[in-house]
């Protein structure tokens, strides 16, 4: 019991810890693929110490609420992602809270952090959060569906319960996990703001949705909610990989041997998600904002589709 | 609300209100309205073991909508929040609006509490609902106030448990560290200056999202067929000082192919029926009289 504490606090630290070197080694394949030398991996935490010691410029009429979001939807973020079985599985907080709170939990932040684009009362603010919801109205019930699809697989909708069925004897290949895992990248793609729904180094004023939302951000306020997008990365990647790529993780109570080996495959498992993630978005170009809809409807469709089959198909447990 | 915007600096306890409420409607945690979702949910993950066919059928495309009508609320109430209460004033009435009384905003903000409290300690809630479900179905849940930590696990702790009391201290603490620890380590240098906007200076309130305008993308993705919605811009020829309107049209199928027809013929018939009332004295009594009449033939015939 003590040592499943122990698991669950190290997961948080770890979470934050890693979520800028992934950012900092998503951006440096990216610049490798495209024959560009890029910024050292360990860039994103110089970007955050830089940020936090700048000072902040607020607009005159911003409320409490622009001020306080930052660290909601970096409280919410993290807190979601501390609920992902990274290296290990059982996690106590993960028995109070499966994986609809997370995707739940995800949504709070989205919900503030697009009040926050519009505290100010800018063009742009309301341009990023407008399509912000209008993503998120697609995105988020296709994640649902994912998660259905799970759960009812694996017969829980607790992700540590559902990692250890994908392990288990009973798991196999299946046309509505295929179905599911598509969803689930799509789904990835768009609330990440990666390429083709959003850019994430963009600064073309109409192109942009989640640099619009925080485009009157500055200092300590703009470094945590810049690594609350680099958590919510690690977050969605984790959870395609201890789901679909459950191998090598601990399992609760393992010796400490497990355990190192459990972190060693989590960092390959990040590694490789995040290489994919790269060629992929290097392969495609950006989509026209109404094109996306389709995009995520794709995803949404999928999710459903896999639902279905199981619904039908056999009694799940 | 095209007139409004700016709220929350001229009545911030009813902002606070309001936006607990837009929170605990979107169903997100960890408010109320996100543990009904939940329970719904679980509620839909179990029916594959329904023997009937139909519902096993129509079940998941239920999630599917309760699912997608969850994200559109969340898009709804950004709306309505961020376009009340956010921003700059789009009109006099917002520019000069002002705190309403003590007790009204007593009852908000009880009403808000309630809603917290429902979302953190759902057990208790449950339980209370649960002779009501006892009297409508003869079945109920499992006593959820007795689960150890205040959590709740309507079928089984091994399948899904949450617990909401546990969710708000998580994302307290959370805030709190990351506060603490840009406190400690971050500059605390803080500047108040003009509006950024991507180097747009003195832009009017005019130039904000408005309402429609936050709803366009939403309206062009799902209104365009649920909805037949339809845009017209008139827009003025060039040198021509007019103004350019946008006017969007919006059909409610549902009320359209339902409602409406129905409405229609209550309406002709009330129409026809009105003259009745401006009969001359004979012909009201040549009405009761024939209408006497026609009721003794039923009568006769029916014997």
């Amino acid at each position: 019991m003590r040592l499943n504490w122990l698991t669950q606090f190290a997961q948080i630290i770890v979470v934050l810890a890693l979520a800028p070197l992934l950012t900092g080694v998503t951006r440096k394949i990216r610049s490798r693929l495209l024959r560009r030398r890029g910024a050292s991996i360990a860039q994103p935490y110089c970007d955050l110490l830089k940020l936090i010691r700048k000072e902040v410029v607020v607009a005159e009429n911003a409320s409490w609420l622009f001020r306080a979001a930052p660290y909601v939807i970096f409280a919410t973020t993290w807190v979601a992602a501390a609920l992902v079985p990274t290296f290990a599985m059982g996690l106590p907080l993960g028995a109070a809270a499966d994986m609809i709170v997370i995707v739940a939990l995800l949504g709070t932040a989205r919900f503030m952090l697009a009040l926050a684009g519009l505290d100010v009362g800018t063009s742009f603010g309301g341009i990023g959060s407008s399509r912000e919801m209008m993503f998120a109205s697609l995105a988020e019930p296709a994640m649902l569906m994912a998660v259905f699809t799970l759960s009812l697989f694996a017969g829980s909708t607790e992700l540590s319960s559902i990692s250890s069925f994908m392990l288990g004897p009973h798991a196999g290949l299946n046309i509505s996990l295929a179905l599911a895992l598509v969803a689930l990248i799509i789904v990835a793609i768009g609330e990440n703001a990666r390429i083709p729904v959003d850019n994430p180094a963009t600064h073309l004023e109409l192109t942009m949705v989640h640099e619009a939302m925080i485009l009157e951000y500055s200092g300590r306020h703009l470094a945590v909610i810049e690594a609350a997008a680099s958590v919510k990365l690690l977050l969605y990647l984790s959870v395609i990989g201890c789901v679909f790529i459950p191998w090598g993780t601990a399992m609760a109570g393992a010796n400490p041997i497990a355990y190192v080996i459990g972190f060693a495959s989590y960092l390959l498992k990040l590694l490789l998600l995040g290489f994919l993630l790269s060629v992929f978005e290097t392969a495609i170009a950006k989509m026209r904002v109404f094109r996306v809809p389709d995009f995520l409807g794709v995803a949404l469709m999928l999710g459903l589709l896999g639902t279905m089959l199981l619904f039908v198909s056999k009694v799940p447990r | 609300m095209e007139h409004l915007g700016g709220l929350i600096h001229r009545m911030p306890i009813t902002a606070v209100c309001f936006l607990a409420g837009c929170v605990a409607i979107s169903a997100l945690p960890p408010f109320n309205g996100f543990v009904s979702e939940w329970l719904t949910f679980q509620g839909i993950l179990l029916s594959p073991q329904l023997p009937q066919w139909i519902p096993r059928l129509l079940v998941p495309a239920v999630g599917a909508t309760l699912a997608c009508s969850a994200a559109l609320a969340a898009a709804c109430f950004v709306k309505a929040f961020g376009m009340t209460f956010l921003g700059r004033p789009r009109g006099a009435a917002a520019s000069g609006a002002h705190e309403t009384d003590r007790w009204s905003q007593c009852a908000m903000l009880l009403f808000a509490v309630l809603c917290l409290a429902a979302g953190t300690l759902p057990g208790f809630v449950m339980d209370a609902l649960a002779p009501v479900m006892q009297m409508i179905l003869g079945a109920r849940l499992a006593p959820q106030s007795t689960q150890p930590l205040l959590r709740i696990a309507p079928i089984d702790p091994a399948r899904s448990a949450y617990n909401g009391a546990l969710v708000l201290v998580m994302i307290l603490v959370a805030a709190a560290a990351t506060a603490l620890i840009v406190r400690r380590f971050a500059s605390h240098a803080l500047r108040r200056s003009a509006i950024w906007d991507c180097g747009f200076p003195d832009a009017s309130p005019a130039t904000q999202y408005t309402p429609g305008s936050f709803a366009q993308p939403i309206r062009r993705v799902f209104g365009s067929t649920v909805f037949r919605a339809r845009e017209h811009v008139a827009m003025p020829k060039p040198g021509d000082p007019g103004t350019a309107r946008l006017h969007v049209d919006l059909h409610d199928t549902l009320w359209e192919a339902l409602y409406l027809p129905v409405i229609r013929f209550i309406d002709s018939v009330t129409v026809r029926v009105n003259r009745l009332q401006f009969l001359t004295i004979r012909r009201y009594l040549t009405l009761v009289f024939s209408a006497l009449v026609l009721l003794l033939i039923i009568v006769g015939v029916w014997r």
